[in-house]
């Protein structure tokens, strides 16, 4: 009896409190600041230009591109197979199952880096993985895929490897059409691989 | 931050070995508290002894209560906890099943290995009816597997079911509980046995 009522002086008002305090939602960053920044420092969000359209040219089915600029300017001009989530819509819900995965790469862009990189650290300090930044954006992009400059006859094989790429790989993501400068066989630029998720789950238990 | 295993603060290893202290933890309390006597849990049926009811809501009250206020403080993320899915078929036949082996056994699982630890033979047997029943229901399970898996309804919640929040809730069950503790030891008296002393403290 005694000890009924000391449990009801308790646990009652405990409930009362809770009952009365909003709830947190809050949802905490995985990465501390100083693991964020040696990440930043080291650049290991950028995918090149290159790495990116060699992903595009082979139809490879883990690609990813993520549109994070505005709707209005998603429908005016977007990569090829981009899907469009705006910076101010990164964390509603029903994108959450596309940033945090383990079987796609996804490729952040915007005109140039900025709100690319922005998305990309906040879903880095979320702690999800697979998310890169298409390093200098749509500018660079045009830049380098679309319009490829020449490079003057005297540069190494490299150059001319990289230009002859960018060549085909404009022709086929339709950009202008340049030339052909004689060159040996392109190596394939560096691609991110898809890392695995630890699954958060915690253990099941029971009676 | 918790979940300590989830946010990988702990291993899992070391996550079994705390489940190991906890665990004799929890058998010493069960045991001291007289859970070992298969009196004390049918009592919970018959109404003579209804400590098994207290025992597992106070768990329950004070669970709640603790997960709701440690995420306020931001010590634990709720979204990670893992609660168990819902198949409601399932649930309600395994509900009989259980609370028929309850009365019949006078024990549950749990507290079956706490009273063979003191070497109770009829602990032993309904240990030895739970591999049976886990035997039999692994090899012929073609034949419930259907009714295992129907009504699947994801991992509901009381409260967004009823559209309160987890607090509200929370209060709720307390005061709910509460009144069946009332209503448990109302019973107690009720129901009391002349040769069952054991809630007579």
């Amino acid at each position: 009896m005694k000890g009924r009522l000391i449990l009801a002086a308790v646990v009652i008002p405990l409930g009362i409190i809770i009952a009365a305090v909003p709830e947190n939602t809050t949802k905490p960053y995985k990465l501390t600041a100083e693991e964020l920044l040696s990440e930043v420092k080291e650049g290991t969000q950028f995918m090149t230009p290159d790495a990116v359209a060699q992903l595009m040219v082979e139809k490879d089915p883990s690609l990813q591109l993520i549109d994070v600029r505005s709707s209005h300017e998603f429908e005016k001009f977007s990569l090829p197979g981009a899907i469009n989530i705006p910076l101010e819509n990164l964390l509603s819900a029903e994108y959450e199952d596309i940033l945090n995965q383990d079987v796609k790469v996804n490729v952040f862009y915007s005109n140039s880096s900025n709100v690319a990189n922005q998305a990309w650290m906040i879903t880095r300090q979320l702690g999800y993985q697979n998310n890169y930044v298409l390093e200098g954006g749509l500018n660079y992009w045009a830049e380098t895929i679309m319009n490829p400059q020449k490079p003057a006859a005297t540069s190494p094989n490299e150059e001319m490897a990289r230009y002859n790429f960018r060549q085909g790989a404009s022709a086929a993501l339709g950009g202008a059409s340049v030339e052909q400068a004689a060159a040996p066989e392109s190596k394939a630029a560096a691609v991110p691989a898809v890392k695995a998720q630890k699954k958060k789950k915690s253990v099941q238990g029971g009676c | 931050m918790g979940p300590l295993v989830a946010n990988e603060i702990i291993s899992p290893d070391t996550n079994l070995f705390l489940a190991f202290l906890i665990g004799i933890g929890f058998g010493f309390v069960l045991e001291s508290n007289g859970f070992s006597s298969s009196r004390r849990l049918a009592g919970m049926f018959y109404g003579y002894d209804t400590t098994v009811l207290k025992v597992f809501f106070t768990a329950a009250i004070t669970g709640m209560l603790g997960l709701l206020f440690m995420s306020l403080f931001g010590w634990i993320d709720l979204s990670l906890i893992y609660i168990n899915p819902t198949y409601l078929w399932s649930a309600i036949g395994g509900g009989v099943i259980m609370g028929v082996g309850f009365i019949l056994g006078g024990y549950c699982p749990g507290t079956s290995f706490c009273a063979a630890s003191i070497g109770k033979l009829d602990a032993l047997a309904f240990i030895g009816g739970i591999f049976l029943g886990v035997l039999l229901f692994t090899e012929a399970y073609p034949l419930w597997e259907n009714f295992f898996n129907a009504k699947y309804l994801g991992s509901p919640l009381l409260s967004s079911v009823l559209g309160l929040s987890r607090g509200v809730m929370t209060l709720l069950i307390i005061l709910v509980a509460l009144g069946m503790f009332w209503v448990g030891e109302w019973a107690e008296k009720r129901f009391a046995r002349d040769d069952y002393k054991l809630n007579q403290k």
